[in-house]
């Protein structure tokens, strides 16, 4: 430990720790491009200076280690004058075309002018021209004119990725990040060097001239696209006169889990998300009112009391999963997660994706719910109705000799929804909260429930009627019921904030 | 706190037979109908609507226009300052990707409800690129039903500059 001294403020720090680092940590505004936790130092964008006293000139704080009894200034007049010198070089070639540029707003070069640039041009030169429009792949455009050099991106492929798609070419302020000739980017994170940018030098082909930044709201989620489970943020936004779309999935900082990064397969994964726009309540394939089909499922259910089975998907939330097998222990119903595509052994990788692409599987085995085909054959062969929760592969059930009364209770339209009895929409991944179990033990909270316009109310919501009692929320659920499992000891609702982990 | 003692009036016998005041009242209205009946064209009317204003100024917020650019595109890069600006939120803009080479990003889609618009001209002030202009001078719209009201890229872009 090492104390030191910051505008005036005595600071306690880790002694030999990076400057910038333990600044950071502390609140305290650095400007910088080129570090990035992640990826370290490189000290070229000069951005970070700051003042030491008994040094000559300022210093980048990026590559300055923390020894005792430093004393720092990191505001004042000289400071201004160094970091409005350092703005005016890079702004020398850059195109200054916010208007048309899609960091417009999350641009840490437009905040940093915003506070000390020069706000005149001295240029009388004509600039040096790049190229605006570079398809780098992956989802990659590269705008030659607005990038700051930081390297950012070339060191994300060089030692994140080990890939090495990136490089820079050329010299002075004929430099440009570039693949290499004939090759394109292309690894399964390459779309992870548009957050890394600082700038609006890379930008995603998928989210270009989609919307402005400053309209997104952004809620914190979990992804749901493997068990990983990687922390995201979902960012979404309500025009005027139409319905909530989701815009992107951005990584959410979660060092147990994915760190700062997520894979291009779950970034893009937001889509199925703003799909289910045209999906309504169906009896035996018919558009039916929500509340009509709701109470369809309550008299189904009681007509083939005892003779029910639920077949529910492994990415239903730890909280629904639990309401669904209270609801079929009450009844006596048979409860089954048989899932045949739940492995993808194309899918998988050694950083963060991985082969098991379901949410929640790991719960299963926790609240010993059965996931064997016996089992499921075994209920298939005496009952008269089978309600798929959180999924719509019917054909499963149907080829597996099931011909009788099938219920569907999912959020996305599946071909196979026009041929059951009853279709019932539930909230997506994205507009109810839960919590999930990943890979390795960590129980997460994704909170991100965006209303959803088309009245499809969510598990629970359907769940609680027919169980006769209000629990709505996860909170509720935690306290009621998941309060009594031996495995979740010393987990609350309150404490998935810090990610605990759970032995499996 | 200081108190303000107000004088209460309308308690003389004068003021309170009304007629004086009454008869002063019409002195005023009785001379300007003896002005008018002896020097028509004075009067501050106009036939409208087959007269049309002519007392419409350069700075007057008419209906909204799109300017276009020298080789007459338009001008607009979709960049959503206007949208951001607008206090009624009556600005819908749909971006897309401008391919002849002059820009990169241009509206596919500019409509401005003109029944939502209070005309406060913050778009133009927000406007990064000169690309919208109030200064159509158009102070009177028409239209037979609410989408009438509702004015596409198309007719704002056709919306000429009011010349002096």
């Amino acid at each position: 430990m090492a104390h030191i001294t910051v505008d005036g403020t005595v600071l306690e720090v880790k002694e030999g720790a990076l400057l910038i680092e333990e600044l950071l940590a502390n609140n305290i505004n650095i400007p910088h491009f080129c570090y990035h936790p992640a990826l370290g130092k490189d000290g070229n964008c000069r951005m970070c200076m700051v003042e030491i006293e008994g040094q000559k000139r300022p210093q980048i704080a990026c590559d300055t280690p923390i020894k005792e009894g430093m004393i720092i200034r990191t505001k004042g007049a000289n400071i201004d004058r160094v970091k409005r010198s350092i703005l005016e070089l890079e702004l020398i070639n850059h195109p200054i075309d916010c208007p048309i540029c899609d960091q417009a707003g999350e641009c840490s070069l437009q905040n940093y002018y915003m506070d000390v640039g020069l706000y005149e041009s001295r240029l009388s030169t004509p600039k040096t021209r790049g190229e605006k429009h570079v398809d780098l792949g992956a989802n990659v455009v590269l705008d030659q004119e607005r990038c700051v050099l930081c390297t950012r991106c070339v060191r994300f492929t060089k030692n994140i990725t080990k890939t090495s798609e990136l490089g820079v070419l050329s010299r002075a302020d004929h430099s440009v990040i570039t693949t290499f000739p004939g090759a394109k980017l292309s690894n399964p994170y390459a779309m992870n060097v548009v957050d890394l940018c600082p700038v609006g030098a890379l930008t995603s082909k998928d989210f270009r001239f989609q919307k402005r930044v400053w309209f997104l709201n952004a809620k914190e989620a979990i992804c749901d696209h493997c068990a990983r489970g990687c922390s995201i943020f979902v960012d979404h936004h309500k025009e005027k006169y139409k319905d909530e779309v989701i815009y992107r999935y951005r990584p959410r900082l979660n060092d147990k889990i994915n760190g700062y990064f997520i894979c291009d397969a779950g970034r893009l994964s937001y889509h199925k998300e703003n799909e289910n726009k045209e999906f309504h309540a169906l009896i035996r394939g018919k558009i039916s009112e929500y509340e009509y089909a709701e109470g369809k499922l309550l008299r189904l259910l009681k007509r083939h009391l005892g003779k029910t089975a639920f077949v529910i998907s492994s990415n239903l939330s730890l909280e629904e999963m639990v309401r669904v097998q209270k609801l079929a222990k009450l009844y006596e119903i048979a409860l089954n997660a048989y899932e045949p595509e739940r492995f993808d052994t194309s899918f998988g990788d050694d950083f963060l994706k991985c082969n098991d692409r379901s949410a929640n599987a790991r719960a299963l085995p926790l609240l010993g719910i059965d996931t064997s085909k016996e089992m499921l054959q075994e209920a298939l062969n005496r009952v008269e109705l089978v309600v798929l929760i959180g999924r719509s592969d019917a054909n499963v059930i149907k080829e597996m000799g099931y011909t009788q009364n099938i219920a569907i209770l999912c959020s996305r339209c599946e071909v196979t929804c026009k041929e059951v009895e009853l279709v019932l929409p539930i909230a997506s991944h994205t507009r109810r909260e839960g919590s999930f179990i990943n890979l390795d033990g960590y129980v997460q909270h994704s909170a991100c429930a965006i209303q959803s316009e088309h009245g499809h109310k969510t598990l629970l919501a359907i769940l609680a009627p027919i169980l006769g009692d209000t629990i709505f929320t996860c909170k509720e659920v935690w306290e009621a019921e998941l309060f009594f499992y031996e495995v979740l000891k010393g987990v609350s609702f309150d404490s998935l904030k810090t990610t605990p982990k759970i032995a499996l | 706190m200081g108190i303000k003692i107000v004088p209460r009036h309308g308690n003389t016998l004068k003021e309170k037979l009304y007629l004086p005041a009454i008869f002063g009242g019409m002195k005023t209205t009785l001379s300007h109908l003896i002005t008018n009946l002896s020097d028509t064209p004075e009067i501050k009317t106009i036939n409208y609507p087959e007269e049309q204003p002519h007392d419409i100024s350069e700075r007057y917020r008419g209906v909204h226009r799109l300017t276009k650019r020298d080789d007459g595109s338009v001008r607009c890069v979709a960049c959503f300052m206007c949208a951001t600006a607008c206090p009624a939120e009556c600005i819908f803009i749909e971006a897309e990707e401008r391919n002849d080479g002059v820009d990169e990003k241009m509206p596919k889609r500019f409509d401005i409800d003109l029944l939502e618009c209070v005309f406060c001209g913050a778009c133009v002030e927000a406007c990064p690129c000169d690309a919208i202009r109030m200064d159509s001078g158009i102070f009177s719209f028409i239209g037979k039903k609410r989408e009438d009201f509702v004015l596409s890229k198309e007719q704002l872009l056709a919306n000429e500059e009011k010349k002096a």
